[in-house]
């Protein structure tokens, strides 16, 4: 058995990777993958009642949950990408699998788990007012460049996590403070015009103000926001990759 | 996939190294502090130089104290450690069987656990299908196969292990003292079936601290020591050297 990408037993085994990532989130929970859509509306509940004053925009609540659901996929994907290796450990100890395997699984199942949640959310959206177009289609390509990049910047934090255990704490100390750097909780005019610059040094910013367009201003991605998006995507994935390969020989006596 | 060549497995000055950090404290800290310094990972070799040829339908046991670097090499073998230095060449499908409970999900049921190892081995869905009732059958685990694998006992976890990894007929099949964990039931019918797969041409290579066992299956034997083998030779031989080792 060679340690070939992308060969047939390679996909089938990523598939069972990520569908065995999801069973084992939920098993032993009563509700399952409720927990997925519970999570964000609870925060929708609470920005509603915490931000709406000072956010006088038409809608906020359907700005703040599509911002929410699409935040909650972009951190918890690079917590699981971050973890891939280290939770896998007995399998990349026993078992002779490329280990690109765990990272790329962990985001395949991060997928899956959003395009799970969609439905009941939609239904949500509509009830916000949400206005159905064309512009949709633009979320397949949105989604794809944002897994890649979370795929290697989780996969550059994962690849140091191996040999820092710091870096999962540090991801976790760090994220809420993301989550306000990132226009989620408020809209960008919010903030004075003289530092509001700033908020397009945070590489989030471009990811979620792409799917505030499509979901809450119901208009395609703006192209200079999605051309930021790619480029980020495909340099954190070089990035990331080559920082994996680098040090992926240290993996086993390590973990 | 075996090819025309003769031999199953062919080592050629072999280095396998073990990256760590030679500090110790796994801390972020220290390497910002020391960056350029110190290189981020020390390289530490625990098997120098091994040269080791087996021939199709050999069976070989590896003798060595503990820490001596068998599992390691069997790892080599399996191709889960690439090597720093050297050649490898494998023909043929290898079957390892490293560790207790190798790869188990223990939060899954055993049914779970065998499509999944299954998956990670490189079978097909279609091919699961047809092994699952097998190793099932094999197990001999009857319900407990939809228990958690966190409700098993050792023993059950190596029977599933076990029952996983032999039932696609292996070139190659490399066992890492795990059989003596089963009853002695088990034990008989693992080691018939070992027989089994080594009638039909597999090769075996074999760790085990039971020498019994290892002269009942082996007439060669590999004596690793610190490292590096120490001796290559007849099953007696390497027992005898071994022994004196202690």
């Amino acid at each position: 058995m060679e340690k070939t990408l992308l060969n047939i037993g390679f996909r089938n085994a990523v598939l069972n990777l990520a569908l065995k990532t999801i069973k084992l989130r939920y098993k032993n929970s009563f509700l399952g993958i409720f927990w997925s859509m519970l999570n964000p509306l609870l925060f929708l509940i609470i920005l509603t009642v915490v931000f709406k004053e000072i956010n006088h925009i038409e809608n906020f609540s359907l700005y703040a949950l599509s911002g929410l659901i699409f935040w909650n996929f972009i951190s918890a994907s690079i917590l699981q990408v971050l973890t891939s290796f280290i939770d896998n450990a007995s399998i990349l100890k026993s078992v002779n699998l490329h280990p690109f395997s765990f990272p790329l699984s962990a985001i395949f199942a991060a997928v899956i788990n959003l395009l799970l949640t969609f439905i009941p959310f939609f239904i949500i959206m509509f009830f916000l007012h949400f206005q159905l177009n064309y512009t949709i289609i633009f979320v397949i390509p949105l989604i794809i460049v944002t897994s890649i990049f979370v795929l290697g910047f989780g996969m550059i934090l994962g690849t140091l996590n191996v040999f820092f255990r710091d870096i999962q704490l540090l991801w976790n100390t760090i994220i809420p403070a993301f989550f306000y750097f990132t226009p989620i909780a408020y809209t960008p005019d919010l903030v004075p015009e003289s530092t509001r610059h700033l908020l397009k040094l945070n590489p989030f910013y471009y990811f979620v103000e792409s799917f505030h367009d499509i979901f809450y201003r119901f208009k395609q991605p703006d192209g200079f926001n999605f051309l930021i998006c790619s480029l980020l995507a495909v340099s954190a994935f070089a990035m990331g990759y080559t920082l994996f390969t680098k040090y992926k020989k240290g993996f086993i006596s390590n973990i | 996939m075996i090819s025309d060549k003769n031999f199953a497995i062919r080592l050629t000055d072999v280095d396998v190294c073990f990256y760590v950090r030679e500090t110790g404290a796994v801390s972020l800290k220290e390497l910002l502090f020391s960056l350029g310094k110190r290189p981020f990972l020390d390289k530490k070799f625990v098997l120098r130089n091994i040269n080791l040829e087996i021939k199709h339908g050999e069976s070989i046991a590896l003798l060595g104290k503990n820490g001596s670097g068998k599992s390691t090499l069997l790892r080599v073998l399996s191709g889960i450690i690439e090597p720093e230095k050297g050649k490898i060449e494998v023909n043929g499908v290898v079957a390892p069987l490293l560790s207790l409970g190798v790869g188990l999900e223990y939060e899954m049921t055993g049914l779970e656990n065998i499509k999944l190892l299954c998956a990670l081995m490189g079978m097909s869905q279609a091919e699961i299908k047809n092994y699952t009732q097998e190793i099932i059958e094999f197990s001999e685990l009857g319900e407990a196969i939809n228990w958690q694998v966190k409700r098993y006992s050792t023993g059950m976890m190596t029977r599933l292990a076990f029952s996983i990894a032999i039932i696609k007929q292996p070139d190659i099949l490399l066992i890492d003292e795990v059989l003596s964990v089963g009853d002695v039931g088990f034990q008989k019918k693992c080691l018939k079936k070992v027989e089994e797969i080594k009638a039909k041409g597999a090769t075996i290579v074999f760790v085990s601290h039971n020498f019994n066992e290892v002269k009942s299956m082996c007439s060669k034997g590999v004596l690793v020591n610190n490292g590096t083998i120490d001796f290559i030779g007849d099953i007696d031989e390497v027992g005898e050297r071994y022994s004196k080792l202690f």
